[in-house]
């Protein structure tokens, strides 16, 4: 029950600018840029580790168009990658230069190397003097290299560009030899690649267009799903945090969620997560029996105010009457002059009035007198004050019991209720049990003889066939209205409402890594991990397959999850032939290997005859691609097809040409 | 000189790719458009492009969870469409509003009346 976990909620730190050290400036060093779509890592050729590691990601935020016309339109600052220490506050402002896994975006893309360059502390005037190692998706196509190297030669001048595969450079990254079946799984695609002899078998390769940012989309929608009232609680990072920190592979999917149907091992196993809440205000630490003592005294300070007042007025009276009666006796005496003196002086015009005033005084100091009284009684009675029909035991053991036996009464009268509203909603519908059940009373009511009466219960036929609220549902109403009140009363206010604000997490651990082999549970067509490394296997001779399955490679950020490893060797068991041999070995760092790998790549002497110089790329075309052993194979696009008949939709300018020329 | 969405880099001579806000943004083909622009092209036989080397469908029948709890899943209510894999799953089932059966269902890409 303790074990509840609590969400980190990591904020990043934004990056600082790097020092340009003259070794840099001047040393032609190569830059090596790892860009994923979920992060991007730079860093030297000459470093240990990446100098700057980001999300992929752009904040642009609104302008502000309500600010007044004199003051011209702040632009607030483009937020890229750590910079935006709060992602969910500009989460619908997010851009990203990926397309799945593909560059398209490249006005972003500039937004970002302008940011690698600058956080760098480059100050070369007019071109970025190094040559540029970095990765790119596998088969990527070539209208995105294209756009990139003219990015890179023509925005930012670079002397020379390399392009290599993420997943082949965390494989030779970690020395597992020249034959492998990598299986990267990434942000939003798994690539399974087989390499034979060093040579990446580019065509029986398959991608699986599925990885982590589905699985985040999909564990948030079920949360929210599953508790709709912290929709706004349950965010995308906070969901992150838990796919990434708190979820399994299961090693039998299958038999691991049937262990979940039964109670035990769901008290047993469930993880609980507590979301951030604000203490309600009501519960500020003081008991129930405290905040009633509170408004007891309030009363009894309200009641002697209230006794105070009325004791003045009742001086202030008797004083009135005193000066009155004293006139009165002036009168009586015979003091003519005096008497309308004094009178002048209290308004009064005649005798007659002040007989009348004389009586009304009289009566008001009564009473009043009498009030007092009153409220002296009262405050006598106050203890004894009766509260209402329920009237729960003071002994706490007594009024749990009274406590329980009231809930238990509520809930029987609301599933009366029910039933008897599913009956009357069944019975208006024909052919349902209920509709017949009320045609044989109505028939019998017909039959029955002279005796129909006799007995009360006789009469409850006619509640069982009405259609409309009976006396009973307004007398059992009235109950419930009744016990609603009482329990609203004496309930206790729940002791904990941290136990509110936490998220149950039982299958959904398991459930949401578990997309990756099973496509299906999101509507995704495709086959899943172990299907696709089966349907891969087929294509090559029993050799080629032992070679590949005893060197199965998992790398990228999502093969991290606990338990891969072990449920890719059982998927091999039951794919492969019997007593044949398998191996599983995962990267190092699944999240870095592939920077590792094409730093060595790029600090390696034959670096540069793998780049792509400025020449090379002016005469070969912007899509050339200077093929090595951990790049995409470059294939030259062939040019469109220019036939009328045949044309092609894709290039709307060359059809427009050719309609002018049948004109 | 209004933010630093126009800030302009010493490395940069001029912009490649960023507009200046409030011209005309170039519209950027997204991967599916790319795509489609790239396989209506005349390729060799033995060219190898992203659209080729997708996942088979799988042929595998599907396995059925409950939406609610994840379970295997035997039952599926018709009047919601949901599966579920007991009674009590059944009474809750019943009881979902309407927005939270339809979103359980576009989860499962199970909103559409075909397929």
């Amino acid at each position: 029950m303790e074990n509840v976990l609590v969400l980190k909620d990591y904020k990043t730190v934004p990056d600082i600018v790097h020092e340009y050290s003259p070794t840099l400036k001047f040393g032609h060093i190569p830059l090596v840029i790892d860009n994923g779509s979920y992060q991007c890592r730079v860093g030297w050729s000459i470093n240990d580790e990446p100098n700057l590691i980001f999300k992929n990601l752009i904040a642009r935020p609104r302008k502000d168009r309500c600010k007044k016309d004199a003051e011209p339109p702040a632009t607030p600052p483009i937020q890229i990658g750590n910079d935006i220490v709060n992602i969910e506050a500009v989460r619908f402002q997010l851009k990203t230069q990926f397309d799945k896994n593909v560059v398209t975006h490249f006005e972003a893309q500039e937004q970002v190397f302008d940011y690698i360059f600058s956080h760098l502390g480059i100050d070369n005037e007019g071109s970025v003097p190094h040559p540029i190692c970095m990765t790119e998706a596998f088969v990527t196509p070539n209208y995105c290299r294209q756009l990139m190297s003219e990015l890179l030669f023509e925005g930012y001048g670079v002397p020379g560009v390399s392009y290599g595969v993420d997943s082949l450079f965390s494989m030779y990254k970690n020395d597992i030899g020249d034959s492998a079946l990598i299986i990267n799984c990434g942000y939003h695609t798994i690539h399974i690649i087989p390499v034979i002899r060093g040579q990446v078998i580019v065509d029986h390769a398959r991608r699986i267009n599925l990885g982590g940012s589905e699985m985040i989309y999909y564990l948030h929608k079920l949360l929210q799903l599953k508790y709709p009232v912290h929709v706004n609680a349950i965010t995308m990072s906070r969901v992150e945090e838990i796919l990434q920190e708190h979820s399994s592979i299961a090693l039998n999917y299958q038999d691991e969620i049937r262990k979940w149907a039964n109670p035990d091992y769901y008290e047993a196993n469930v993880k609980r997560i507590q979301l951030p809440y604000v203490q309600a205000a009501s519960s500020t630490g003081l008991t129930a029996e405290q905040q009633k003592e509170r408004k007891k005294e309030m009363a009894r300070r309200l009641l002697e105010i209230n006794a105070r007042k009325r004791e003045e007025r009742l001086a202030e009276d008797e004083e009135q009457l005193n000066q009155l009666l004293s006139i009165k006796d002036m009168i009586e005496d015979g003091d003519t002059d005096e008497f309308n003196e004094a009178i002048k002086g209290f308004d009064i015009k005649s005798y007659e009035d002040l007989q009348r005033q004389i009586t009304n005084l009289n009566m008001r100091i009564d009473k009043n007198k009498q009030r007092i009284a009153a409220a002296a009684t009262a405050e006598e009675n106050l203890e004894t004050r009766p509260t209402g029909r329920m009237n729960p035991p003071t002994e706490p053991e007594a009024f749990q019991v009274w406590l329980n036996d009231t809930r238990t009464k509520y809930r029987e009268l609301v599933a009366r209720r029910e039933a008897r509203r599913a009956r009357r909603a069944a019975m208006v519908k024909r052919r349902t049990a209920a509709a017949a059940e009320r045609m044989r009373v109505i028939s019998r009511l017909a039959a029955a003889g002279d005796d129909f009466g006799n007995q009360d219960s006789d009469w409850d036929a006619y509640k069982s066939i009405s259609r409309e609220a009976d006396s009973d549902s307004e007398a059992d109403g009235e109950r419930l209205l009744e016990l609603e009140e009482a329990l609203r009363e004496y309930e206790p206010p729940p002791a904990n409402s941290s136990q509110h604000h936490q998220l149950h997490l039982a299958i959904e651990p398991l459930r949401a890594p578990e997309l990756m082999f099973q496509p299906s549970m999101m509507g995704n067509l495709e086959a899943g991990l172990a299907e696709t490394m089966d349907y891969v296997f087929k294509h090559f001779s029993p050799e080629d397959q032992l070679l590949l399955a005893n060197n199965v490679f998992l790398t990228g950020g999502c093969s991290q999850f606990p338990g891969l490893k072990e449920r890719l060797e059982r998927e091999l068991l039951e794919m492969r032939p019997f007593q044949s041999t398998h191996k599983v070995v995962m990267a190092k760092n699944p999240c870095l290997d592939a920077w590792y790998g094409a730093r060595d790549f790029a600090g390696s002497n034959d670096f540069e005859n793998c780049c792509i110089s400025k020449e090379e790329y002016y005469e070969m075309g912007a899509e050339y691609l200077k093929e090595h052993y951990v790049s995409n194979k470059y294939y030259k696009s062939p040019a469109p097809i220019v036939d009328n008949t045949l044309a092609p939709a894709v290039d709307a300018n060359v059809v427009k040409e050719e309609i002018v020329v049948d004109c | 000189m209004t933010g630093d969405s126009e800030k302009t880099y010493c490395f940069k001579s001029e912009n490649k790719f960023i507009v200046k806000s409030g011209c005309k943004k170039r519209m950027w083909r997204s991967l599916k458009q790319i795509l489609t622009a790239e396989r209506a092209l005349p390729w060799h036989n033995e060219a190898v492009l992203y659209y080729s080397i997708n996942a088979p469908p799988s042929f595998r029948p599907n396995k059925k969870y409950s939406d609610i709890s994840g379970l295997p899943a035997p039952y599926i209510d018709r009047h919601s469409k949901l599966f579920y894999s007991n009674v009590e799953e059944f009474a809750t089932v019943r009881s979902l509003p309407m927005d939270i059966t339809a979103g359980y269902l576009l989860l499962r890409g199970a909103n559409t009346m075909v397929g």
